[in-house]
């Protein structure tokens, strides 16, 4: 018994230890070392050109980097489009995507006649997988046979270039990216609404104020941690888009409505790219932390100073 | 309880056995192949798998399905530079050579002809055209022809008759002047998908036409902003703008064939791949021709096309046995031979790439039936080689993204915006020179 006791604060320290390990590990070795990995060789250009394979890659510096935001260069061309338009992607869908969720979670929290039908309707589409769902929109988008121009023709106009007009591809991608997730947004709305009490609204109408004064000084304070939650998801959904664009149209024409993910996929496979993959990857991570770091920022100075 | 436990240890004893007595004194060949197509090729290839099988006791066949040309290319360079042992033999796009060749990944074919009695005769028999993309320049083969394509004419005859033509246009002044005819709100008269990530393949249709193909023997050498290549992306842009046969920026890939199947094209560019699936399904009399030639071709020449499709490449490190290497070349001359062309060709639509196919079985009988085959075929003596070079899919991927800026009326300037391309690509091939 005495013998043990010196053992037993040993054991307590190290237990927890050991739980986490397995979690640990996994975290250090497919998130910590490939990060530190990703810096390292974003700094470096593989060896190219006849016989170079084998050969170790040389270091360049932040070369990668410059080359990246040099219009003229092969890639630079393909990034300064793809970084850009991956901006406006970003604040596209949410800023249109998480308005809509919120509305449509208004919209269906009221009693009325088939409630379940209309919430299923909106949120279906975050039902189908998600290449599936952008395949049926290619169709939908086709130029000569698609539904949207069989619309648009029917009542007289001659039809649009969904797909292949570089100034409407990446609104494309756009709406059938919200037609997507404001579905799903509306969920999180929709279980925020039902949190706040009903008397708050009726004490509210005593005091004469109009519903549009209601949503402003009531549901939206009150629905501030669910809105952060789904602006700052929206957000990383929107920088992690993909698939989406392997079905409508791989980012073209000449990558106008490419965005960052999808390029620095289209160009692992071939080793030359691989310090400009490397590069690309560090510029989108620091573009996500960014955002979801002032999102935070910006509700947390709201949240002390209301 | 306890006899169905022993029966199944026994069982499960007996099957290590029998597996492990297969397994020795036999070669194991994986096989990796992409489809293209809807066909049911998984169960093809296990078809040929078997049947070469039984004649070849000591080799066995391990297909595997790697989804599309870019999926297969992707998983053998990510097995191969991450250590892995990667396929013994794949198809992969004839345009790969260069990118595996210049990772030491893959090795000649004709180390393995040279070594054949006839290998003179068994080279002779492919189509010469269909060699191109698989010879470096000094003429050595690496990679075998497999399955192969072209991009060819189809026209819907019962809408070219009515207009009152009864043979198709030959050349693109003739191309032009019908399919105008046939333009009318609810149709088009000529579709040509050059929309979309891959324009340079019907591109390259053009450029051939107009007396330039950008490529060449020499993998260091790419012709992006001669005269011809401008004239040729020229004339592409104005089918959807001054001409008016189509839509503007040209038509989508997978579009194309349903719109020509649903009466709304009237003449459409696409694979020799898509030829059985169009004359399965047409409602209406379908023609095919050639591409019609271009300027370079008043003289009587000057059709053009690329070839396309995927060839049979072997890979080593230096670490296989001569055993192992002798089962691959005979798998791989298994499914180049005459009967297994004839088959897949017939069986795919794809071109069967040796002359003596032609005169196999099914193939034979169906080309008989339908003549459309025998174009596809007879055009392959106008073609060209399709575009490959060193790096091939960093250029390639700087040409699409020229094409598609000038289809699609962002560069208006078609010659600036070549020349700013071609000094990109002659700054990549700068190292290989």
């Amino acid at each position: 018994m005495s013998m043990n006791t010196p053992r037993r604060p040993l054991r307590s320290i190290a237990i927890p230890y050991l739980l986490v390990a397995p979690t640990l590990i996994l975290v250090l070795m497919f998130n910590v070392l490939p990060a530190i990995r990703t810096v390292n060789d974003s700094l470096y250009k593989p060896a190219r050109g006849l016989n170079s394979a084998g050969k170790p890659p040389q270091f360049v510096g932040v070369q990668n980097f410059q080359d990246l935001f040099d219009d003229s260069h092969y890639m630079g061309t393909r990034f300064t489009r793809s970084f850009r338009n991956t901006i406006i992607f970003a604040l596209a869908t949410v800023g249109i995507g998480v308005p809509l969720g919120l509305l449509l979670a208004i919209l269906l929290n009221r009693e009325q006649p088939l409630l379940g039908l209309w919430r299923f309707a909106v949120f279906y589409p975050s039902l189908l997988p998600l290449i599936g769902a952008a395949s049926i929109w290619s169709f939908i988008f086709s130029d000569s046979i698609g539904l949207a121009n069989a619309i648009l023709k029917s009542v007289g106009h001659p039809g649009l270039n969904w797909l292949g007009d570089r100034n409407l591809v990446l609104a494309s991608v756009v709406i059938v990216n919200i037609w997507k997730q404001a579905g799903y947004f509306m969920i999180f709305f929709l279980a925020g609404l039902q949190n706040i009490p009903r008397d708050l609204y009726e004490a509210a109408a005593l005091d004469g104020a109009d519903s549009l004064q209601q949503f402003a000084y009531l549901t939206l304070p009150l629905l501030r941690r669910t809105l952060l939650f789904v602006i700052v998801v929206s957000f990383i959904f929107a920088f992690q888009t993909v698939e989406q664009l392997q079905a409508l149209g791989e980012g073209g024409p000449a990558d106008s409505a490419n965005l960052l993910l999808y390029l620095i996929f289209q160009n692992i496979s071939e080793r030359r790219n691989w310090g400009y993959v490397n590069a690309m990857t560090i510029i989108l991570i620091g573009v996500v932390l960014t955002f979801t770091l002032s999102n935070f920022l910006l509700f947390e100075r709201d949240e002390k100073d209301s | 309880m306890s006899y169905r436990f022993r029966a199944l240890i026994v069982f499960v004893i007996s099957l290590l056995l029998t597996g492990s007595a297969i397994g020795q004194g036999s070669v194991v060949i994986d096989f990796y192949f992409p489809s293209a197509t809807a066909n049911d090729a998984e169960g093809i290839f296990q078809g040929y798998a078997d049947a070469f099988q039984e004649e070849n006791p000591g080799i066995s066949i391990n297909p595997v399905f790697t989804g599309s040309y870019t999926d297969t290319r992707n998983t053998i360079l990510t097995e191969l530079q991450g250590g892995g042992a990667g396929p013994d033999v794949a198809v992969m796009l004839s345009i790969d050579l260069y990118s595996f060749a210049e990772e030491g990944y893959i090795v000649p074919a004709q180390t393995f002809i040279d070594g054949m009695e006839d290998g003179e005769a068994f080279v002779a028999d492919f189509f010469p055209a269909l060699m191109s993309n698989g010879m470096d320049a000094d003429g050595n083969v690496w990679s075998i022809p497999f399955q192969r394509s072209t991009p060819i004419l189809y026209y819907n005859a019962d809408l070219l008759a009515e207009a009152g033509y009864d043979s198709p246009p030959t050349n693109n002044a003739e191309l032009v002047e019908i399919a105008q005819a046939l333009t009318t709100e609810d149709r088009d008269g000529l579709l040509v998908p050059v929309a979309g990530g891959f324009p340079i393949w019907m591109y390259q249709s053009f450029a051939i036409a107009y007396g330039q193909n950008i490529v060449s023997e020499d993998p260091t050498q790419v012709f992006f902003n001669t005269p011809e290549a401008v004239a040729a992306v020229e004339f592409v842009r104005s089918l959807g703008t001054d001409l008016g046969v189509g839509p503007a920026g040209g038509a989508a890939w997978g579009d194309t064939p349903t719109a020509f199947l649903a009466g709304q094209a009237a003449m459409i560019y696409h694979t020799t791949g898509n030829l059985t699936r169009i004359l399965r399904d047409a409602d209406f009399e379908v023609g095919v021709w050639y591409l019609p030639s271009g300027p370079a071709g008043e003289d009587g020449t000057g059709y053009g096309a690329p070839t396309g499709g995927g060839n049979l490449y072997i890979f080593d490190d230096g670490s296989k046995s001569d055993a192992e290497m002798d089962a691959i070349w005979k798998w791989v001359t298994f499914l180049s031979s005459p009967e297994i062309q004839a088959d897949w060709g017939a069986t795919t639509g794809y071109i069967a790439s040796n002359a003596s196919a032609w005169e196999t079985e099914p193939l034979a009988s169906l080309a008989m039936e339908y003549p459309h085959y025998l174009v596809a075929r007879d055009q392959l003596q106008h073609v060209g080689k399709e575009f490959s070079s060193y790096a091939t899919i960093t250029i390639q991927g700087i040409i699409n993204g020229t094409l598609q800026s000038i289809l699609t009326g962002e560069a208006e300037d078609a010659q600036a915006a070549m020349d700013a391309a071609q000094a990109q690509i002659d700054g990549i091939l700068a190292e290989y020179r």
